[in-house]
């Protein structure tokens, strides 16, 4: 199998070199841990601890509500010290646990007790999945076992484990595919349990040599398993991309990476599924890195999920002085917060920190759209933002679907590229929801006109 | 610092890196393209070529300078692409033209095309263009006059044109007679950097290239000829618009598969006004009418999001998919009820045309008559086959090699009186060089040479200025006068039988219509008295 490549795309600097050497650290947090209920695409889970209650780590504290939500797990062992909304890493007041961590890290019953997989049905292994609490760990926290169900599962070909990792800082899982390579073998081999006709492919991009020669040397042997290198690019990991690089086949917005008989998921979640499954281990822990030209100590650790963010980088010794800009996740799709005391979650793959604000500095140099067509040249999906972007601004929302905006990702290449710095994907976030609105409206006007 | 800046970070929407590359850059890359070409026409042509472009430019940023302060607009002269406008359009003028013209010109393309419909990104046509386009219309002597170091010239496609070798070598260098911006090597060079760059992509300069090459094999009647071909692509501005013009961002589609029909479009125009036009310039209305289709381009090319409509895509199709609406025809309804409406009345005027066309002739039959009658009173007019011969074997090529300027023979009749002797002559003769094109009339002569008047069967001259050579008084001066050639006299108050007094501020339609009846002599001492 050749490099695989897309059309469009950008090369924003990597600057991976910053962290790519630190190897995974468990980072152990000291004080209060706050667990949002909504760490997940779906419904918000429901707490079933109350103050003053006694964890232990890996307890459950949450439960799932409803087919897509997910189980949340005491990452700590403690006292409930209160369920009460907290402010959440989007600067939403959201329904949480604080937890007050008595450092023992006395484990709850049974985690980590090794199970045979093998001799588990697919029905046990789901069910593990999802009572471990297993989420997208890629950065959406879309619930894993709902994936593990697909309508026809004997048309499913491929299980892909994404390990593009093409935003630009995070190393974590790169880190991952060098430590813990057969984490994730394993967790494929579960999934592969479910799915035994498929094939297990693993994606990465090719300037992570180590974590490619590493993958080789675990899946070596077993023939269902190979790696497949990505040329280095970003957004490289988008699964759609990712889909068509390893079936050749093209997916369309509204379908699923099943309906093409494949299964995507990050390489941590697979790690997860195998910690869930093998390990009896729920998700409360995950990779990080922490990294930017603002960190005073670039590094990837193992953080707890809780663990507040002015922890792992307190403005005294964790921040360099004057840093401008924190971001939960990578500088293309990641969230800038207004201050670090916000709760690190499921979601969340890096703290990225920055000296400069580049938005700030393009501001400056904003134009009006020169209509050059780079972003339509650099779009991975083929639309045209310039279109879309005059469609919102005039308001024009019938044309922002008829320009197909609504399959926008929001992966930020556009706006990355544009030489006149117009807010491309700012503008797709404020008009997309408003234009499915509109959809929503023009579907129920037709329903009711039968 | 304060504390709150450093509990407070920034926020903002991501993405939270950019492309260094800003506007501004953009257009610097531009210039940089420009430089080798730029330099080269002022080694060229001579210090007042550099004087040239300094005007235009300082122009050019001026006009951006003052609209942004009298609109109260921030100043937008840091984005460089009043510079870009200003040179570009330097870079087409001649390179001897008095400094008023670029001056002129780049105010006008930037105040104009360019800061009344919004500034940078709003223009619907290229500015340096628009304002090339104006210069063109006022001053068309002045732009079309290519003479340096005082010595007059023709440009390599004029002399193409009429026929003559031209140095192909010296023309792709630039050694050669034309606007500053000339050295087609000096534009390739600029051209890559472009491309290299990633300012510009490759479609429009390729699709143009081939579009114009193939269109000029199919129009210019010489069919596969690489001489030729070679000679029309160093020749004029095309290099300079495919590669400088037509390619600006603003003016130009932003698909692929737009650019590429943009490209065609302006690769087609411009072998269309090469090879059937009479305007000297072609490329800036090849580029302008490109321009000016560019949005109903863009809205035609739907995008193809990833996967739709891709062989394979959704084996299983979702829900969805199968509810989701049909995707509409992105060319407006109202735009295909306009061609429809277009196509209908086109095809009617070509019918009326076509029934009426026999009718036409005959009117036009009866108004050379009527003219012959005009010149030979009492005459029966009639046709002979030695002097129609005579008058069939200038057809072709004209009358008198130049010496008349460009005028046609295009019938001699013989006048009979009433026994049936030839007692007169009347010859019809076209000039091309009225000041709107043709002017044909009917000279009446006697078998003594003796001009007995003159009658005019098409004149389309200026109302009130050239149209003033068809009163009788003016005409008047032609009748009765025995003489070999007649002269016209700008001046006025002519005293001798030769000179012809010039119509009042209409000394180009006198002195066609002076070149015509002399014309009309000659023919008639050279091939009538002795034929």
């Amino acid at each position: 199998m050749g490099i695989y490549n897309f059309r469009g795309g950008v090369h924003p600097k990597g600057y991976k070199e910053l962290s790519a050497d630190k190897p995974l650290k468990e980072f152990l947090p000291s004080g209060e841990l706050v667990f949002p209920v909504s760490q997940h695409v779906g419904k918000p889970a429901i707490p079933v601890v109350k103050r003053n209650d006694l964890v232990k780590v890996g307890q459950l504290i949450a439960r799932a509500d409803g087919f897509i939500s997910s189980n949340i797990h005491s990452s700590v062992s403690g006292k409930v010290k209160a369920v009460e909304p907290r402010l959440n890493n989007a600067g939403v007041m959201v329904e949480s646990i604080v937890i007050i961590n008595d450092n023992e890290y006395t484990l709850a019953e049974g985690v980590g007790e090794k199970t045979d997989y093998t001799k588990l049905s697919a029905k046990e292994i789901i069910e593990k999945i999802k009572d471990a609490g297993v989420v997208g760990l890629g950065g959406a926290g879309f619930p894993t076992y709902v994936k593990m169900m697909p309508q026809k599962p004997e048309e499913i070909r491929w299980i892909v484990a994404n390990g593009a990792e093409c935003e630009p800082g995070i190393t974590c899982d790169d880190r991952l595919m060098q430590e813990h390579p057969e984490e994730i073998v394993e967790g494929m081999k579960i999934v592969l349990q479910l799915f035994p006709t498929a094939k297990a492919v693993i994606a990465i991009e090719t300037n992570k040599p180590a974590a490619i020669a590493s993958m080789k040397k675990a899946i070596a042997g077993d023939n269902r398993f190979s790696v497949l290198e990505l040329k280095v690019k970003y957004p490289q990991g988008g699964e759609r991309n990712l889909v068509h690089a390893v079936t050749g086949q093209y997916m369309e917005s509204a379908s699923l990476p099943a309906s093409l008989g494949c299964i995507v998921d990050n390489v941590a979640t697979l790690a997860a599924i195998y910690k869930a499954v093998a390990l009896n281990t729920p998700l409360y822990e995950r990779g990080l890195t922490v990294t930017g030209d603002g960190a005073a100590q670039p590094a990837n650790y193992i953080v707890k999920f809780g663990t507040l963010a002015s922890e792992i980088i307190p403005d005294e010794g964790g921040l360099k002085p004057g840093t401008k800009k924190v971001l939960l996740g990578g500088p293309m799709m990641g969230m800038a917060i207004p201050n670090t005391d916000i709760p690190l979650e499921k979601r969340n793959n890096a703290l990225t920190c920055y000296l400069e604000d580049e938005v700030e500095i393009a501001q400056g140099k904003l134009t009006n759209c020169i209509r050059c067509g780079k972003c339509i040249r650099v779009c991975p999906l083929g639309l045209y933002p310039q279109m879309m972007a005059e469609a919102i601004e005039k308001n024009n929302l019938q044309r922002f679907i008829d320009v197909h905006g609504l399959d926008c990702i929001q992966c930020g290449t556009c706006n990355f590229a544009c030489p006149a710095k117009r807010p491309l994907t700012q503008l797709f976030k404020q008009g997309k929801p408003l234009a499915m609105a509109l959809n929503r409206i023009n579907q129920s006007k037709k329903e009711g006109s039968k | 610092m304060s504390t709150e800046t450093s509990t407070f970070k920034h926020v903002s929407s991501s993405p939270h890196l950019r492309n260094p590359l800003t506007t501004g850059g953009v257009m610097m890359n531009v210039v940089i393209g420009l430089v080798p070409v730029t330099v080269f026409g002022i080694w060229h042509f001579g210090l007042h070529a550099a004087l040239v472009i300094i005007a235009s430019i300082a122009s050019a940023m001026l006009t951006e300078y003052l609209f942004d302060l009298i609109a109260k607009r921030p100043n937008t002269l840091w984005d460089g692409s009043a510079v870009v406008t200003g040179l570009l359009l330097a870079l087409c003028l001649p390179s001897q033209c008095p400094l008023y013209v670029p001056i002129l010109g780049s105010a006008f393309g930037i105040l104009v095309a360019k800061c009344f419909f919004g500034g940078l990104g709003q223009n619907f046509m290229n500015p340096a263009l628009a304002g090339r386009a104006f210069l063109l219309i006022s001053f068309g002597k002045v732009m079309t006059d290519y003479s340096y170091d005082a010595v007059s010239s023709v440009t390599p496609l004029a002399s193409l044109n009429s026929g003559e070798a031209v140095d192909l070598g010296k023309m792709f260098i630039g050694l050669a007679t034309g606007h500053i911006g000339i050295s087609i090597l000096c534009i390739v060079i600029g051209g890559i950097w472009l491309l290299v760059t990633d300012t510009i992509s490759w479609e429009i300069p390729v699709a143009s290239t081939i579009s114009f090459v193939i269109f000029l094999i199919a129009m210019s009647g010489r069919g596969f000829d690489p001489y030729y071909l070679a000679a029309q692509l160093c020749g004029g501005g095309f290099a300079l618009g495919a590669f400088f013009m037509a390619t600006d961002p603003v003016t130009k589609p932003m698909t692929w598969s737009g650019q590429l029909i943009f490209g065609c479009l302006y690769g087609f125009l411009s072998a269309v006004f090469r090879t059937q036009g009479s305007m000297a310039d072609t490329t800036t209305f090849a580029i302008i009418i490109a321009n000016l289709a560019t949005p109903l381009i863009d809205r035609m090319p739907v995008p193809q999001p990833f996967g739709v409509g891709k062989k394979g895509s959704s084996v299983i199709p979702s829900v969805e998919a199968l509810n989701a609406p049909k995707r509409k025809s992105m060319i407006p309804k109202s735009a295909i009820i306009l061609m429809a409406i277009t196509l209908v009345a086109g095809g009617g005027l070509a019918c009326v045309n076509m029934m009426t066309a026999d009718t036409i002739a005959e009117n036009e039959r009866q108004a050379a008559l009527a003219a012959y009658e005009t010149v030979l009173p009492g005459m029966e007019i009639t046709s002979d086959d030695a002097l129609t011969a005579q008058v069939e074997q200038f057809a072709e090529t004209g009358y008198g090699d130049g010496a008349f300027g460009r005028v046609y023979i295009n019938e001699a009749v013989v006048g009979k009186d009433s026994s049936g002797n030839a007692s007169g002559y009347a010859i019809s003769v076209s000039s091309m060089e009225g000041y709107d094109g043709e002017i044909a009339m009917s000279v009446g002569i006697l078998p003594d040479g003796t001009v007995t008047g003159i009658s005019f069967t098409t004149i389309t001259e200026t109302a009130g200025m050239g149209m003033l050579a068809n009163e009788d008084s003016w005409k008047a001066q032609f009748k009765d006068k025995n003489v070999e050639a007649f002269k016209l006299n700008k001046a006025g108050g002519s005293t001798t039988d030769e000179e012809i007094d010039s119509v009042s501020g209409a000394s180009i339609t006198s002195g066609a219509v002076v070149n015509a009846v002399n014309a009309a002599l000659d023919f008639f001492h050279n091939y009538v008295v002795t034929g």
